[in-house]
């Protein structure tokens, strides 16, 4: 049995690589709206490229996707591409970097042991639209903010509207959420934000919501509709503009702004990324900014 | 009697059919040394919490907080690494945390009453917005997780000696190994493993011949949450940092994984190595299915399916 086992081991190590390229996408996140358009976009790209592309959604379980970097590597593909933040995956990443497998980030997070992360400069969509609520209310008024530290790349969009609203001496954070994201965000946000509203009775008490994503966006304007209190004058805004914020956008209601990630762009930059890997060549801007759009009820609909 | 016999090793023959399966489908790289030291390492986590839950699911009873208990001690031993304090303090920390919230669920099960599934429930939303409460609901990783922390999860034991170079028995696959051993002797060889499957059989008849009912319940409850917090330890070391919601997942696989092994026991009783044949068929499958590019919800739904059967037929059998 063990001469077997060791004589399949050698089998599959000396196992040539097929003809077309092969590259696996491994995602936690793939119910996500924004994941599958990179993930289009990829395939796309892909498909024109004639490459045989495998994804892997492990819904949410992160030690899983180290696992299916792990069963890439050992089925010896010619590229990895990522959508989880590369320093939880890290067991994996270094198992790819000893197979002499490239991994390209899309939408990671940067990380040495990434050829390079194509995304959207998070910093700066987040300064577009905290700027926009601080001029909208003219730098005075209370705000509520919704935000998810525990991911990364929504984390820095946080970091940003609070440098912004911090800057102005007449704006307050009356509350900082992180919605239960387990229903998709909408739900709970919405269950937050009429605890808010409950809270702060008087018109003109709450000036914006400031909303680190679209879903919370939705969630909160759902809740000041609900309350009659879409007269009041709240802002909100949100970032991603997903097709039900670019709805709600173009309505003219309470929701003003949001902003256009490419994602398909990303998926393709993150081919091209990985055709560049492919072919040997070394990568040197370790993050890759595909550009992003405000958007407001004059071009919601194009 | 051979009939029987064949009943119960239908699983275990499910399993070697699996294996085969695979090593026909993926000549080249399913049945490798190097890929079943991965499959042992991509299940080491899952396999710890079913081990622990089978020492309750022997009683009859069920404990749901295991995936929020292992996320709740991979954010204390992360939070306390944040702090500076040691290695062993926030290691301490979280088994300890296992402990007092598998007591805390053992009173509420054994002690006041409340149907397990209904005290887990409750735990497991305590524990979960606890883990929430404790992290911020950051995710604590980077400088904050010391190297020789997640170093652990990257290490193992040289097989250069029996001929397999330049591979290595995972430390996290020894973890797994040593619980399994631990909960072995102490479900199939002592006095105490032997009273609890006396409750697990008739409590009530239990409790007349002297057992002690309430102090064992609970006493398998911190058992469980004991085998959740290692499970955590486990995989925030491999991840490398510790997310409030990392561990939920766990929780349906390992009831999964002792309910396939349940279709093995002589009266549908769990036990601990036909549990680690349970969760070697949801290890292998996963394994299997990604490296054979099947879809993952296609994934999602054989796995799925297959313990519906695997359980349906062994229930099926028993009642005809």
């Amino acid at each position: 049995m063990k001469s077997l086992l060791i004589s399949l081991a050698v089998i599959g190590l000396t196992a040539t690589a097929a003809v077309a390229e092969k590259v696996t996408v491994v995602t936690p996140f793939l119910a996500q709206p924004g994941t599958q358009a990179y993930v289009q976009g990829f395939e796309a790209e892909a498909s024109a490229k004639g490459w045989e592309v495998n994804v892997v959604d492990t819904a949410g379980d992160v030690a899983a996707v180290i696992s299916r970097i792990e069963d890439a590597v050992n089925q010896q593909v010619d590229a990895i591409v990522i959508n989880v933040d590369p320093a939880q995956v890290a067991a994996g990443l270094q198992v790819a970097a000893d197979a002499g497998i490239p991994v390209i980030g899309m939408d990671a997070g940067a990380d040495p042991l990434l050829v390079t992360n194509v995304t959207s400069n998070g910093y700066a969509m987040a300064a577009e639209t905290s700027v926009y609520v601080a001029n909208r209310i003219e730098g005075k008024g209370r705000i509520v903010m919704f935000v998810f530290d525990a991911f990364p790349p929504v984390q820095v969009r946080g970091v940003i509207a609070d440098a912004v609203f911090g800057n102005h001496p007449d704006i307050e954070i009356i509350d900082r959420i992180t919605p239960d994201v387990q229903d998709g965000g909408i739900a709970d946000s919405r269950a937050k934000m009429e605890a808010v509203l409950a809270a702060n009775p008087e018109p003109g008490s709450i000036a914006a919501v400031w909303a680190a994503w679209d879903q919370p966006a939705l969630g909160a304007l759902q809740a000041i509709e609900d309350a009659g209190r879409s007269d009041e004058g709240i802002v909100i805004v949100g970032i991603d503009a997903n097709p039900q914020a670019r709805d709600a956008i173009a309505a003219g209601g309470n929701f003003e702004a949001s902003v256009a990630q490419d994602f398909q762009g990303i998926g393709k930059a993150a081919a091209d990324a990985a055709a560049r890997a492919m072919a040997g060549e070394e990568i040197r801007a370790k993050v890759m900014y595909v550009p992003t759009r405000l958007i407001t009820a004059a071009n919601a609909q194009q | 009697m051979m009939i029987a016999r064949f009943r119960q090793m239908g699983t275990l023959l499910g399993l070697l059919l699996i294996v085969l399966f695979f090593t026909i489908q993926l000549p080249d790289t399913f049945l490798t040394a190097r890929n079943l030291i991965n499959v042992s390492q991509q299940i080491s986590m899952l396999a710890v919490v079913a081990f622990a839950m089978t020492v309750v699911m022997v009683m009859g009873d069920f404990d749901l907080s295991v995936g929020s208990m292992a996320s709740l001690a991979g954010i204390v031993a992360a939070v306390l690494f944040a702090l500076g304090y040691p290695l062993w303090i926030g290691v301490a920390a979280a088994l300890a945390v296992g402990m007092l919230g598998g007591l805390l669920n053992g009173l509420l099960v054994a002690v006041v009453g409340i149907l397990p599934f209904v005290a887990t429930l409750g735990t497991l939303t305590i524990f979960s917005g606890l883990a929430f409460f404790v992290s911020g609901g950051r995710t604590i990783f980077g400088r904050d997780i010391p190297a020789s922390f997640s170093g652990f999860a990257r290490s193992g034991v040289p097989l250069d000696g029996i001929g397999l170079t330049g591979l290595k028995l995972p430390f996290l696959s020894i973890s797994a190994l040593v619980v399994l051993a631990i909960t072995w002797v102490l479900l199939e060889q002592t006095t105490y493993g032997r009273r609890l499957y006396a409750i697990g059989g008739n409590r009530e008849a239990a409790r007349l011949a002297g057992v002690q009912v309430t102090r064992l319940r609970s006493s398998a409850f911190v058992l469980t949450g004991i085998g959740a917090a290692i499970a955590g330890l486990m995989y925030a070391s491999r991840v490398a940092s510790a997310n409030p919601t990392q561990g939920a997942g766990l929780m349906l696989d390992a009831i999964a994984a002792v309910f396939l092994g349940m279709t093995m026991g002589k009266e549908g009783e769990p036990r601990v190595l036909a549990t680690l044949v349970g969760v070697l068929i949801l290890g292998i499958l996963d394994n299997g299915l990604t490296q054979m590019n099947v879809d993952s919800y296609v994934r999602e739904m054989l796995i799925g399916a297959i313990v519906l059967v695997a359980v349906a037929t062994s229930s099926y059998r028993r009642s005809h």
